[in-house]
């Protein structure tokens, strides 16, 4: 009995780990740029379909495809937001007509990828291993990778926000635009960093949540996008340690993250694991 | 008859059945301003309602299952099927329009439309599942003694005449105190407040309205193509009829059939008959990546739409010089025109907005 316990805890810490880099990386996008971006989950699915054509197509490892995954996503989102967002941020348009926008472009990346690989399933040429016992859990080495990487991107995150001018700035710009502005930031400039970051953390998580739900489809990411949304709000929303936590308690049950979602937004829009003074 | 003229005569009836379905979700966006992504779960639900209250019971021997299937006649079907939808609106409305800003409101509506998608695909017994429903009896084809070939302008007339009424009176609500009132929280939610509205019930009240024509739409549509399942409502069709809305022009409902017309009618069905090639979902795609391409267009060079909302003007001649009265009076003298340059009765506003304040 207990073994099975352990089994689906430790299947429940994969899943949460997949979900912690997406929503990291959404959570970083919303603090700074105060505008909920749905076309989130289908980056991801740009960077599943990356990874698949170095993997598949070149012949190449999957690390590889990770590593290509990571770059290309991160290039694309830092180019939506060059080309598409930024004249509508230049002009103030209000939240509602930027979700729109994202609306347009979550349409459009994903259909380009329908349109490109057709809509069955697809799936990653790559070795399970065998599983081993890693204290009470059993893992194959590939779970233990897909740890191994969102463990070292929380510590990169955490790094880089605390320690690093460049996350200072992020949590200035996130707190307050206006009143970065007028300390010197280059609020363009760290807009850009976060759309270039939240890409390549987009990346990452697709191609580790491709791994780990085997077969995919183009509509992979935008599934998912609303249980990445469930543990940024469950987390609190623009707090990345809030989202953190929050991808532990919701893991990926869809129906449950909806439910999740709902709940959260109606009875406490500012999140569980918020500090106060600081929502 | 020829089939060009049957071809003509089904892209009709489909146009003006989003018609109505468009000027629903103006009632939502253009008058009040809320941020509905699960707009086709209304007209999911209408439909579904509407066909289960006019189809005889399920015959589980021949695998189909579904509740009700009260054998009524259209009208009382097509009622309930837009009440359905009402109710919807009312329990969503009553959990969250309250409560959230309008982008998280939006995320929720979303969710939502995926669960009743989720639940309508997986409840066998209720909808019959992914498989849907068919077979919704058409209205008065018996009674009036119709064949296949007189059916389709006749159903093309009864559908024009739904839309002929929808659309006077969503005019209608348009320019009474209620939406003048739905527009100022549309425009500025503290002023609205501020002034004594209760920007909630107001906005719960179109968001019945909306739903209402919703649903409505979505009998009529479910009637028409005489079966309904999940694939023909994924969350994507809300932003067909959001991208028509938009590129029509919000706030005007004119705009609303035009836009009805362009989008899913000449855009979606032109190019129905592409021969597909490089891989099967090609054009389908393409069709979305078009919308998409389309919404951010039409947001960033055109956000009024093709027919902008007609404002209020105020004609000089009716200003008064500020040296005659106070300024008090000029203000009021300067009270709302219509467009067509009549000025509205003075006291009628006044008495439903004192009403409405009573009420809020």
């Amino acid at each position: 009995m207990f073994q099975t316990l352990f089994l689906s805890l430790g299947f429940g810490l994969i899943t949460a780990s997949v979900l912690a880099i997406a929503a990291v990386g959404i959570t970083l996008q919303f603090g700074v740029t105060n505008y909920l971006n749905l076309a989130y989950g289908d980056m991801l699915t740009f960077g599943v379909y990356v990874a698949l054509v170095v993997n598949q197509h070149f012949g190449l490892s999957i690390w590889m495809g990770l590593a290509a995954a990571i770059l290309l996503t991160s290039l694309v989102a830092w180019l939506i937001n060059i080309l598409i967002l930024r004249p509508f941020t230049n002009r103030n348009s209000p939240r509602v007509v930027m979700l729109v926008v994202t609306v347009g472009v979550s349409l459009i990346l994903q259909n380009v990828i329908l349109a490109i690989f057709g809509e069955q399933f697809q799936q990653y040429a790559v070795a399970t291993g065998t599983p081993r016992h890693v204290g009470p859990f059993l893992f194959t080495p590939l779970q233990l990778g897909i740890l191994g990487l969102a463990v070292v991107t929380m510590v990169a995150i955490h790094v880089l926000l605390r320690y690093t001018r460049l996350g200072k700035a992020m949590r200035a710009v996130s707190d307050s635009p206006e009143l970065a502005r007028i300390a010197g930031i280059n609020t363009r400039q760290i807009v850009n960093a976060v759309w270039l970051i939240a890409g390549g953390l987009a990346g990452l998580s697709g191609v580790v949540l491709a791994l780990n739900v085997v077969t995919f489809t183009p509509t992979v990411g935008f599934g998912f996008i609303f249980v990445i949304f469930s543990a940024m709000v469950l987390g609190g929303v623009g707090s990345p340690y809030g989202a953190m936590a929050g991808a532990l308690v919701v893991e990926y049950k869809t129906a449950v993250a909806l439910v999740i979602l709902i709940l959260v937004l109606l009875l406490r829009p500012q999140g569980i694991f918020v500090l106060r003074g600081h929502a | 008859m020829p089939p060009l003229f049957f071809y003509l005569m089904t892209l009709a009836t489909f146009g003006v059945i989003y018609g109505v379905l468009v000027i629903g979700l103006n009632i939502h966006w253009g008058y009040a301003g809320i941020l509905d992504f699960m707009y086709i779960a209304f007209v999911a639900v209408g439909g579904y309602v509407t066909a289960l209250l006019g189809l005889p019971p399920a015959q589980p021997a021949v695998g189909e299952t579904y509740v009700l299937g009260l054998s009524w006649s259209f009208f009382p079907a097509l009622l309930g099927g837009g009440l359905a939808a009402v109710v919807l609106a009312l329990v969503m409305g009553l959990l969250s329009l309250r409560r959230l800003r309008a982008d998280y409101f939006s995320v929720v509506t979303v969710a939502a439309s995926l669960i009743l998608w989720t639940i309508a695909g997986n409840a066998k017994s209720l909808v019959n599942g992914w498989d849907g429903i068919a077979g919704v009896p058409q209205p008065f084809a018996d009674a009036l003694n119709l064949d296949l070939n007189s059916y389709g302008p006749f159903y093309l007339g009864l559908c024009s005449v739904f839309l002929l009424v929808v659309y006077l009176f969503a005019e209608r609500l348009l320019h009474s105190p209620f939406g003048r009132a739905l527009r100022s929280v549309r425009e500025d939610e503290l002023v609205a407040q501020g002034l004594g509205k209760n920007v909630f019930t107001l906005r719960l009240r179109s968001f019945m309205i909306g739903a209402f024509i919703a649903g409505i739409g979505g009998g009529l549509l479910v009637t028409y193509v005489d079966a309904f399942n999940p694939s023909a409502w994924v969350s994507a069709e809300t932003f067909f009829i959001w991208a028509a809305l938009l590129l029509g022009g919000s706030a005007n409902n004119r705009g609303a059939m035009l836009g009805a017309l362009l989008v899913p009618v000449l855009f979606a069905e032109a190019t129905r008959f592409l021969p597909n090639f490089y891989s099967p979902q090609f054009v389908n795609a393409s069709r979305y990546i078009v919308i998409g391409i389309l919404l951010i267009l039409t947001v960033r060079f055109r956000p009024q739409g093709l027919l902008a909302e007609r404002r209020f003007r105020i004609p000089q001649r009716q200003l008064l010089a500020p040296s005659d009265v106070t300024g008090h009076t000029a203000i009021q003298a300067a009270d709302l025109v219509e467009p067509d340059g009549t000025a509205l009765p003075r006291t009628e506003p006044k008495a439903s907005d004192g009403e409405e304040a009573h009420r809020g």
